[in-house]
Order: structure tokens, then sequence, then C-alpha cells
């Protein structure tokens, strides 16, 4: 885990080639053991453990853990085939084209950008990685994937209706989102160094290389950042069924106590960012503050996502992006607050 | 992790997906009934994926070099949470710790109800009626509610309820009705309540409380196939 996950994955120059090295024919036909175990345990634990699992709490702890994890997937699926896709087809020239190209420059064109991409964070965490990979610079690639989640049309349609008396709430949302993306950006164009992030992922041959390049980049990622997803997932769960809602009530009115417990609360309950404006909605002992930090936190940086980032792009990356991000949301949801709402 | 063994964990979760969406409505559970192509499609792709490396593998084709990491055993959670545990929608213990009051839409305009017959209403259109500011459309008229029963602390009265989810049932808030007039049924039970509404005694409340049915008739059905409003 440790490993940058983009660093063994098999290419022509790193690593042994697929088609030519580490050919082992071992002779024929092999029992698919891994499959016959986990379907054997699958079955044995269907009938012996299943008739003592009907806790309530458990039961419901489960069913918020299959719900994030059955809902993120889909979006995971096609972040990680649009990133492997990027990777293996579009050639590095098309992004120094599309993009200015000093950097500072760049940041706030990618965090603009980040509006066309329409899903939920599972989705632009993969698809950054494959920018990066393609040669856009980091802190470019990094404010698309801060503002992507939150300014795309969906969420902001979805806001929207959520607070339908409320129209401000819809631009407070994506000014303050689009301001913490471009200011990440810009702050990691300043301070970030490379070491902190994995190396670039190796550029993809020609030829019958790159579908088969295409299809080993999706496996690997699919498995990595899905494993990282369902920790996400497992902490996400367990706090939504821990946490005693009658807290929140009890600090609503104490004026900035309230903004960082929704921030916290955003950051723990790893809800959608297409479905947390109908959450907001629903704290109404809150000020409309509270409710605009809890939906600029909880896309830029909920549990699910510092969890898929650390698999991503490792730990190193994420113990210094995910503070800041955090910091930065917050400030600018107190001006954000102050001055629109 | 071996190929083999990658192959063989995308392989499950992806036959776990399809079999929840393509060939069942257990997913309902868990998630909005417009995320089923979303699942299908991913399962599909997830499946594919595995049933390729696990093939290959069978055949003793040529190997790359794999060593992934061994947090994608997780992802073989879900799979066993599903199968094991089987997990059914929310109901009243979910409902019991959601103590927020429901997003209302003010603004939207509601038809006249029949004035005579019963009318079939959501939890959530019933308490959008009760808390239109001007016309009280609810007065008066006989409503038909379906929801499941949370018996109240202490054994005083009950509530009618349905879980509203907008994304994945992480994102669940109750819908409730206190029902008077009839003894409460099991917890969890699912009921069709016919009745009509407790005029608010001094109002339209500026705090959101939960509004009241009288009931005339109390009766068990199964739980719908979509059990979120």
């Amino acid at each position: 885990m440790s490993l940058p996950s983009t660093t063994d994955r098999p290419g022509p120059e790193g690593g042994p080639p697929p088609e030519s090295g580490a050919r082992r024919h071992s002779g024929g036909f092999r029992l698919p053991w891994a499959f016959i175990v986990l379907v054997a345990l699958l079955a044995a634990g269907r009938f012996l453990l299943a008739p003592y699992l009907t806790d309530p709490a458990l039961q419901t702890w489960a069913t918020v853990f299959v719900a994030v994890c059955v809902q993120a997937l889909p979006f995971l699926v096609l972040g990680v085939a649009l990133s492997a896709a990027i990777t293996a087809f579009v050639p590095p020239s098309f992004w120094t084209r599309a993009l200015p190209r000093h950097t500072y420059a760049a940041v706030p064109v990618a965090g603009v950008a980040g509006a066309v991409l329409p899903g939920c964070e599972c989705a632009s965490v993969p698809v950054a990685s494959g920018l990066m990979a393609r040669g856009v610079a980091p802190p470019a690639a990094l404010a698309f994937l801060l503002s992507s989640p939150a300014i795309n049309p969906v969420v902001l349609v979805s806001t929207a209706v959520a607070f339908p008396d409320d129209p401000s709430m819809v631009v407070a949302r994506f000014a303050a989102s689009l301001v913490v993306a471009v200011l990440a950006g810009w702050i990691w164009a300043r301070f970030g160094r490379a070491a902190w992030l994995p190396a670039p992922r190796r550029t993809v041959g020609t030829g019958e290389g790159k579908v088969s390049a295409f299809l080993d980049a999706m496996r690997h990622d699919l498995l990595h950042a899905g494993g990282f997803l369902v920790v996400g997932a497992l902490a996400a769960a367990t706090l939504n069924v821990a946490i005693p809602r009658e807290w929140l009530t009890a600090v609503a009115g104490v004026p900035v106590v309230s903004v960082l417990v929704l921030a916290l609360l955003a950051v723990l309950l790893s809800i959608c960012s297409e479905a947390d404006a109908f959450v907001a909605a629903s704290l109404t002992a809150f000020s409309p503050t509270a409710k605009l930090a809890f939906l600029v936190v909880g896309p830029m940086a909920d549990l699910k996502l510092i969890a898929l980032q650390a698999g991503t792009f490792g730990r190193a990356f994420v113990r210094r992006f995910a503070p800041l991000t955090l910091v930065l949301a917050i400030g600018v949801s107190f001006v954000a607050g102050w001055t629109l709402l | 992790m071996s190929r083999q063994t990658q192959g063989a964990v995308l392989l499950v979760l992806g036959a776990t997906l399809l079999s929840i969406s393509a060939f069942s409505t257990t997913y309902l559970n868990y998630v909005r009934p417009g995320f089923r192509p979303l699942i299908v499609g991913a399962g599909a792709v997830l499946a594919a994926l595995g049933l390729l490396s696990v093939v290959a593998d069978m055949l003793g084709r040529p190997r790359a070099h794999d060593h992934g990491s061994r947090v994608a055993w997780l992802l073989a959670a879900p799979v066993f949470a599903l199968v094991l545990v089987a997990p059914p929608a929310l109901g009243a213990f979910a409902a019991r710790r959601d103590d927020g009051s429901p997003a209302r839409s003010r603004t939207a305009a509601h038809d006249a109800l029949a004035r005579s017959g019963v009318t079939e209403l959501t939890l959530g259109e019933f308490i959008g009626r009760a808390y239109a500011p001007s016309s009280p459309t609810l007065a008066g008229r006989k409503v038909r509610l379906i929801g499941f029963a949370v018996p109240g602390e202490g054994g005083r009265g009950w509530y009618l309820t349905r879980m509203q989810v907008r994304c994945c049932a992480a994102d669940a808030l109750a819908l409730e009705v206190a029902v008077h007039g009839a003894p409460a049924p099991a917890e969890d039970s699912w009921v069709a309540v016919t009745g009509t509404w407790v005029p608010w005694p001094d109002g339209v409340p500026d705090e959101y409380a939960v509004p009241d049915l009288t009931a005339t008739e109390v009766s068990g059905i199964e739980q719908p196939t979509e059990p979120y409003e």
C-alpha cells in the first residue's frame, strides 16, 4: 500500500512487457482456486452465520455500508474507465493545447472545466490521476479534482431543488467551491513538491499494446481505488449509525461552533454530492453559513474521498492535501456565508 | 495478490452487483430506482474484467508482473455484507435515530383533493400539504397513506413512517405522521392507513412538528417494491 499506485503498473518501459517477458506457460489448465474459495466461503457463511446476523443495528449499518458502495461503484468504474482512456488514447499534445501553458493560469481554467464531468466525487479522483499522467500540471488537475464534484450541473440543480426558497445557496455553493478549488491549486503550485505525488504514469505503446494496457490499467485502478473506497464506506457507515443526532441539535445555535460541527459532519458522513443538499436542507436548526460549509466541505474532503485519494495519490500527498482543502473550504464558507447569504 | 485472485474478487463483486440489479429488485433497498442502468453497467464491466483475468490465468496465459495491494481484498466486503446479512431496507431503527425535519417544498402548488372518496397520497405530499401556508387542502378529506409502523417511546401512540432517499440510503430522512384512533401494529410492519388530517390547533407551526392523522382503517400490506419515497 505504501507503493504509489501507478508505479507497479505493467508498461513497455518499466518492468517486463506483458507480451514478451515473464512468459510462464505452466502447461495447460489451472483451477481458479481463489474464485472457488471465495464462493465456498460465501456459501458456508450463508448457512452457518446468516441466521445470527439479524440485530437491527447491524442490519442498519450493513444497509448504509452496502448503499454507499453500490452508489459509488458505478461512478468509480466510470472514472477509472475515463482515466484509463485518457492515458491510453488521448495524446499529451491535446492537453498542452487545451490548457494555458502557465500553471497559475491553467489552474482556474481546469477548475471551471470541472463543471463538465457530471457525476459524484468518486469519478473525479481517477480522472484527475489520468490527467496528471498525461502531462497536465498537478495543480491544475487538483483544481479539477476539487471543483468537479461540487459545481457540475447535476449537483447545482439538486441544490436548487433542495433549497426552493433560497436561490442564493446555489450561487454561494458554486462560488465558494470554485474559489476553494482555485486557491488549493495555486497554493499547491507555490508550495507543493513533486516528491509528494507518485511518479507520473508511463506512456503507452501503440497497436495491440494499447488495448491490453487499457484493460490492465482499469483492473489495477479498480482494485486499488475500490479497496480504499470500501475503507471509506466502512467508516462512513459506522459513523452514520454511531453518531447520536441529538448532539447536533444541541450545538445548532452556537455561531462559529455550529459551522465547524456541520463541516465535520460532512467529512464523517460521506454523502454523495448529488444528495448532500437535501440532508443540509433538513438540518433546519443550523444557520445558512453552516449549511453552506456542509455543502462545500463534503464533496472535497469526506472520509470516502480521503481514502480514495490516499489509494490513488499516496499517503504523503493526502496528509498535506486533505487538511489544506478542509481549512480552505471552512474559511471560504465563512466568507461566502457572510457576503452572499 | 495474484492476477487470478484479483480476477476472482472482481468477478464475484461484478456478479453480485448484477444479481441485485439486473436479476432482482434488491438494489432498491440501497439506492434510487434511477441507478439501475448504472449498477448493471458497472456489474457487467467488473464481471467481464474479472472473468478475463480468471480465464487467462486458467489457460496459463503469460502474466504481467502483478503485485496488487492487499487492500483490494476489501472489495469482497460488500459481497459478504450482501450475502451474509442481506441488509433489508431501512426501518424503525434508522427512523428513530433521525430527528431532523424533512425538507418541505412550501412553494409547490397543490391541487384540490376529491371531496368524496379516498385519495392516495405519499407521506411526503401529505406533510407538504399539511404545511401549505394558505389553503387547507387536507381539511376534512379522506386520504390513504402507506408506510411502516414505528411505535412511540414508552408505548405512547405510533408513527406511520417512510424513509425519503435522494441518492442512497446514507442520506435517508424519516417522514413521519402520528396516527391516532388505532392500536399500534407490530414494529416495522407495513400498513396502509385511511383517515383524515388533524388540523393545527394554532395555524401552521414555525418549528417543525409531526402532523397528526385520525385513522378510520389500518390494514397490513406487503412491503412495496420501492421501499423509499
